[in-house]
């Protein structure tokens, strides 16, 4: 009798182990689920059919130009079927997303859609695409991306796009009030008053200037845009020397803090890329600040601003020229790919002449390929990209290499602190004069 | 109280039959107890100690997330580093010419130090978290991780106003569906549809209706009644941000509250209100005397649930607020995945969980749940 029961405990014990450790097993299991349907579908293909996972982001139209690319490489080369993951529109979403497929050493995701900031961060878990048949190419691309992306001297990601700030103007509207396009701050806020408070009378939502300044890696990019054009430098030097705590930065972060209510609305502060953009494609904005993706968007048929708009380079303050953040996402191969071969070919794909041409032309995405500024079909698609060469060149990095890795944590530190002043919650003199003590206690540099 | 006394009586029974040993029955019993007790333990200790020790373990640690680097123990900097507060009071400027503090032109109010030179920088930097006057001296109050404290406080305050302003308006909700009207049953479905939609979404969906423009619902309705001159940024000012999360906690989670209310409500016996009402007894009184208490068991259980679960609160401060305010679990995630700090936030996850138990006992002592009344 009491042997029967220790059986009977013995068994349970056993059973539930056993479901336990399945359970722990079952996400493996899930990632391999996606094959099973189609083996089903095409036994004969079965056996070749490669599935590659490209995680790519969807601001603007990047997810179907993305798609598109996918859908071209398959028309090429049977066997691999390239399926596209929609990640987050925030940097620092997406960062999180990938960051945990790599903590599980997960093979889900093949290729990568990195951004300019991290190739130094994350470098561990990508594979050298020299060794790939990159080598050949990547003279064709900008030098300093190919250096940027290059870490130890293996290319860990291949130059998919590049990205600068830009001016966005109405040339309607600076034509009813008779203006120029404004080529200092002053300028911009002078004439942003000016039609703001014409058209207001017939559109209570119009406003002057809209831009990013919600507390993220964007306010980060518009704010070192300001400081840089007005000659306060770019946070932290490329020498590791911390810079931020100049009165010409000072002077420019709360100049803009005066935006907020005036020109800008007060619900800048809530706005990303897309919000902004949101503002703009309704007519309802004079000026924005946006990437060149905005482009093309700008030119869709729902469009109210269709043909009234044109891009500069941003105002300048007291450095005499206008400066733009340097942004711009590169293709990475994943370290734990199944098939590291595919995954390569189909990143280099995407990221050739064609793949960008492509991408240039339908969406107004930057390419990385120098002599793609002289192609008659891009500049025809994207005129600017001929007349502002020179920002696209000259833009300005993120202090992101010489913070290496602990650039997420400088520019947090940073940009909450310019969004302290344009909330008004402290001066832009109190606001740098701690976050200089803030990045010396964090990076261990010395201050200016 | 019959119930209580008989419990006494067994357990008296029990201790007094101890001293002489228990018969071969007993025993035999207890250990097969015990052993159909040890895969449940198993379970328990496989699924929930285990990975708690680990976050124990790893918060001792400066592991970085998602990297091959080394890791070393670096015992309790992790802790040291999120608690160390420091309180201190701020002397009033004096004007070098006449003596006098110095008032503000613009604000016409006093002038005092700045908290920046006046905390400590030794040995690790304490920043201002706030300011406030007590007996007329200025004190502020600073911490070595001013964003920790703040999402501490901010966690605090809004489960207290979240969990109250539910349970008064789910009280409320719940005495109205359990009395019989017509379309009874479609209104206890409706009321559910807030509590149904996945967090994120309706976390977007306010979002929208607190847009800073007149695409946001809110703006558009006070612009119509002229109430506003410019649209307010709700989630953008200090002011705004927690009064929004709380409302739209308290949209989302008041049916909840309401279904656990509503199943307490519904295991009372008509009987004891008929007979209180023969007494002469009047709805008040009823309420009073013979609902609100026979209501404290499912109104402890909800109120257990719905405190743990708004401690824990994430998605919505992270879709609505992102970095720009946190609480406790979003400011644990920016940690982890915004700055990689897994050791950090692992010290951050030891603590939610120790705040957390602490209400769970305090809840269990102050409304005796563990009693079997």
């Amino acid at each position: 009798m009491l042997k029967t029961k220790w059986m009977f405990c013995l068994v349970l014990i056993l059973a539930l182990a056993l479901v336990a450790v399945v359970g722990c097993d079952a996400p493996e299991e899930e990632v391999d689920e996606p094959d099973e349907p189609e083996e089903v579908e095409e036994p004969e293909e079965a056996v070749d059919d490669v599935v590659i996972t490209v995680a790519a982001g969807a601001v603007g139209m990047e997810l179907e130009l993305t798609r598109d690319l996918a859908e071209m490489y398959m028309a090429e080369n049977e066997g691999v079927t390239v399926e596209v993951l929609d990640t987050p529109d925030m940097v620092e979403d997406r960062l999180g997303l990938y960051l945990q497929f790599f903590e599980a050493g997960s093979s889900e995701v093949d290729v990568f859609q990195i951004d300019v900031i991290w190739p130094g961060d994350l470098s561990e878990h990508f594979i050298d695409l020299n060794q790939y048949g990159a080598a050949e190419v990547a003279d064709d691309h900008f030098p300093a991306i190919i250096e940027n992306n290059t870490v130890d001297g293996e290319l860990v990601g291949i130059p998919w796009f590049t990205d600068a700030g830009l001016l966005y103007y109405r040339t309607d509207l600076l034509e009813k009030y008779d203006l120029d396009p404004p080529e200092t701050w002053d300028d911009l806020e002078e004439a942003a008053q000016i039609i703001q408070d014409g058209e207001r009378a017939e559109n209570p939502d119009f406003w002057g200037f809209v831009w990013q300044g919600r507390a993220y890696e964007g306010l980060t990019c518009d704010a070192l845009e300001w400081i840089a054009s007005n000659d306060g430098g770019t946070i932290i030097s490329p020498e590791g020397v911390i810079t931020i705590n100049n009165p010409n930065a000072i002077e420019i972060v709360d100049q803009a803090a005066g935006w907020v209510g005036t020109i800008s609305p007060e619900g800048v502060t809530t706005m990303a890329e897309e919000e902004s953009r949101a503002v703009w494609h309704a007519g309802n904005a004079a000026f924005m600040r946006n990437w060149p993706y905005a482009y093309a968007t700008s030119q869709e048929e729902d469009s109210a601003v269709k043909d009234l708009f044109d891009v500069s380079p941003l105002p300048a303050g007291k450095a005499g020229s206008g400066a733009a953040t340097l942004g711009g996402w590169q293709l990475a191969v994943s370290k734990y790919s199944e098939n590291p071969e595919v995954a390569a070919d189909v990143a280099l794909f995407m990221a050739s002449r064609e793949g960008q041409k492509y991408r240039a032309v339908e969406g107004t995405f930057n390419p990385t390929i120098m002599d793609l500024y002289e192609d008659e079909e891009v500049l025809e698609a994207a005129p600017f990209f001929g007349s502002l060469y020179d920002v696209f060149i000259n833009a300005v990095a993120r202090p992101s290499t010489a913070t290496a890795p602990q650039y997420a944590a400088v520019s947090e530190l940073f940009y909450n602190a310019v969004y302290s002043v344009l909330l008004g919650e402290a001066t832009a003199a109190d606001a740098f004069e701690e976050l200089e003590l803030d990045l010396m206690d964090l990076t261990g540099f010395d201050a200016e | 109280m019959g119930s209580n006394n008989d419990s006494t009586v067994t357990k008296k029974k029990a201790s007094s039959r101890k001293p002489k040993g228990l018969s071969n029955l007993a025993k035999r019993e207890e250990r097969l107890a015990l052993r159909l007790l040890l895969p449940a333990l198993l379970i328990i200790a496989l699924i929930a100690f285990y990975p708690l020790a680990q976050v124990f373990y790893t918060s001792f640690t400066d592991r970085v997330f998602a990297s091959g680097q080394e890791t070393n123990f670096i015992g309790f900097d992790n802790y040291r580093r999120l608690l160390s507060v420091h309180v201190t009071t701020l002397d009033p400027v004096l004007d070098e010419a006449t003596g006098e503090i110095m008032i503000d032109p613009d604000t016409g109010k006093e002038v005092y130090e700045r908290p920046l030179d006046v905390l400590p920088r030794e040995p690790s930097r304490f920043r201002e978290v706030n300011q406030f006057s007590l007996f007329g001296n200025r004190y502020v109050i600073g911490a070595t991780d001013p964003s920790f404290i703040q999402s501490v406080s901010n966690t605090v305050v809004f489960t207290v106003v979240s969990v109250f302003l539910e349970l008064a308006l789910g009280l409320a909700i719940a005495l109205v569906v359990n009395s019989k009207f017509r379309f009874r049953g479609s209104m206890r479905a409706a009321m559910l549809v807030p509590w149904a939609v996945i967090t994120v979404v309706s976390a977007r969906m306010w979002e929208w209706m607190l847009a800073p423009s007149r695409v946001g619902m809110f703006n558009a309705l006070f612009d119509w009644m002229g109430a506003i001159d410019s649209p307010i940024a709700f989630l953008a000012a200090g002011t705004y941000q927690l009064p929004a999360m709380i409302a739209v906690d308290v949209w989302k989670t008041t049916p909840f509250m309401a279904l656990l209310l509503l199943a307490g409500l519904q295991t009372m016996p008509e009987d004891i209100f008929e007979a209180a009402e023969i007494d002469g007894a009047g709805k008040i009184r009823q309420f009073v005397t013979i609902t609100l208490p026979l209501l404290k068991p499912a109104m402890a259980v909800a109120l257990i649930f719905r405190t743990l679960d708004a401690l824990r609160v994430f998605d919505i401060f992270q879709v609505m607020l992102g970095q720009a305010q946190y609480s406790m679990a979003s400011y644990n995630y920016f940690q982890l995945i915004g700055n990689r700090a897994m050791g950090l936030a692992s010290a951050i996850g030891v603590i939610i969980f120790i705040l957390i138990f602490g209400f769970a006992i305090a809840y269990i002592k102050m409304l005796g749940v563990d009693r079997n009344e």
